[in-house]
């Protein structure tokens, strides 16, 4: 069970359908591994339902029932499908996320990788980091938002330990030093807005290679 | 609650679990007569939804038939122990509502359940039974102040962006900010506290 949740803010834009597109991708993932939120979701979901039903009605206009009559008689209901499970598996050389195509594994200090998630739309970049244990990953802060979730293996940083299925929903202003969990490598999926800056001596080295 | 209901559709209104029986009708045997009555209960309040949101009442019509014939496709998939009928078709109404080159994926993002492996099946740790559900968010609702009730319509059910609601309650737009804050968090409380 996640111990770390996205802002209920972030989960009722969401639900809303109003959240960004690559940040949607970030919930979506952390939805699959959090039944509490998973809830949390579905009870907005509910309560939209419950405001459509007390919403003023505005009378459609004259044939309209009948047109769509006309219409689903030569519509077929789509047999049952297979209802998926909320598992979500991370495969080193999966190319898609939740049908986003993934690029490369790319190189980008040692011990640390870095893979675009291709997603068309915004002013967010959402990418996915994969890291060896033990890491301590330059100090960093940046202009926007920041929405990580983590897939595998666990970081810590001053906030606490985060483990696979946790998110972290970071304002903009808020210093990260975070520290990769010894055990196993750790993989992030991460969509942020404006620009990442690191801020220690190694970080400021290597900030003109990362285009991330 | 705050939203006046339309008077003449009093008699016409149905209980979630009659409106569930109309969906799996359709699915079951393709049932006209259970669509016309979905339609009559649905697609006004949808029009209605979708023009309090913004779309202009043309637009709005459209989207509505849209979104029932949609209800029609997809009826098969609904569960009644997963979501009510009402809930099903606001995600369905919300789905559309996004812009069409995001479309297809957001769709499939806002479905929870449609990941990429088709097994194992996972247990539903937290999810509860939708009669359940149901009536613990009717009991969030009531309990939220007017003005809670007011934010969380028109940030989350209308999808409003902060700044025009500001200026529709004529508030600072940091005051907005907070308050949907706050109200959120009191939903989740309440819905938490309601177990």
């Amino acid at each position: 069970m996640s111990r770390h949740h996205p802002k209920d803010t972030t989960l009722a834009d969401y639900a809303a359908g109003t959240l960004g597109e690559g940040r949607s991708l970030v919930v979506a993932a952390h939805l699959a591994m959090c039944g509490q939120c998973h809830e949390f979701v579905s009870a907005l979901e509910e309560a939209g339902g419950q405001l459509l039903d007390r919403v003023e009605a505005v009378a459609m206009s004259e044939g309209a029932s009948a047109r769509a009559l006309e219409r689903v008689a030569g519509l077929a209901v789509e047999p049952k499908a297979v209802r998926p499970s909320r598992q979500i598996v991370w495969r080193a050389e999966q190319d898609k996320l939740l049908g986003y195509d993934l690029g490369p594994w790319r190189w980008i200090s040692p011990g640390l990788h870095y893979r675009a998630v291709n997603v068309p739309q915004g002013d967010t970049r959402v990418f996915m980091l994969k890291a060896v244990p033990g890491l301590k990953i330059p100090a960093h802060k940046h202009t926007g938002t920041e929405l990580t979730c983590v897939l595998k293996g666990a970081f810590i940083h001053e906030s606490g330990r985060y483990a696979a299925g946790d998110c972290d929903d970071a304002d903009q202003e808020h210093e990260h030093n975070p520290v990769i969990d010894e055990g196993e490598e750790c993989v992030c999926l991460v969509a942020m807005q404006g620009e990442l800056q690191f801020t220690g001596f190694f970080g400021r080295m290597i900030q003109p290679f990362i285009r991330i | 609650m705050h939203d006046r209901p339309m008077r003449t559709d009093l008699k016409a209104a149905k209980s979630p679990a009659e409106l569930a029986q109309l969906i799996e009708a359709i699915a079951a045997s393709q049932d006209c007569a259970a669509f016309a009555a979905l339609f009559d209960h649905f697609a006004p309040r949808l029009k209605g939804f979708l023009m309090r949101a913004g779309a202009p009442a043309a637009g709005a019509e459209e989207l509505a038939q849209e979104a029932l014939l949609t209800v029609w496709r997809k009826a098969a998939q609904f569960d009644r122990s997963r979501a009510g009928a009402a809930a099903w078709i606001f995600t369905i109404a919300r789905n559309l509502r996004i812009d069409g080159a995001r479309r297809a994926q957001r769709g499939k993002l806002l479905d929870i359940e449609a990941t990429e492996e088709a097994d194992p099946p996972a247990p539903p740790d937290a999810l509860l039974l939708a009669s359940e559900r149901e009536q613990r968010v009717h009991a969030a609702l009531e309990h939220l102040s007017e003005d809670q009730m007011c934010v969380v319509r028109l940030s989350f059910f209308e999808g409003k962006p902060h700044a025009d609601i500001a200026t529709e309650l004529a508030l600072p737009l940091g005051t907005v900010k907070s308050r949907i804050r706050l109200a959120m968090n009191r939903l989740r409380e309440l819905l938490g506290d309601l177990t």
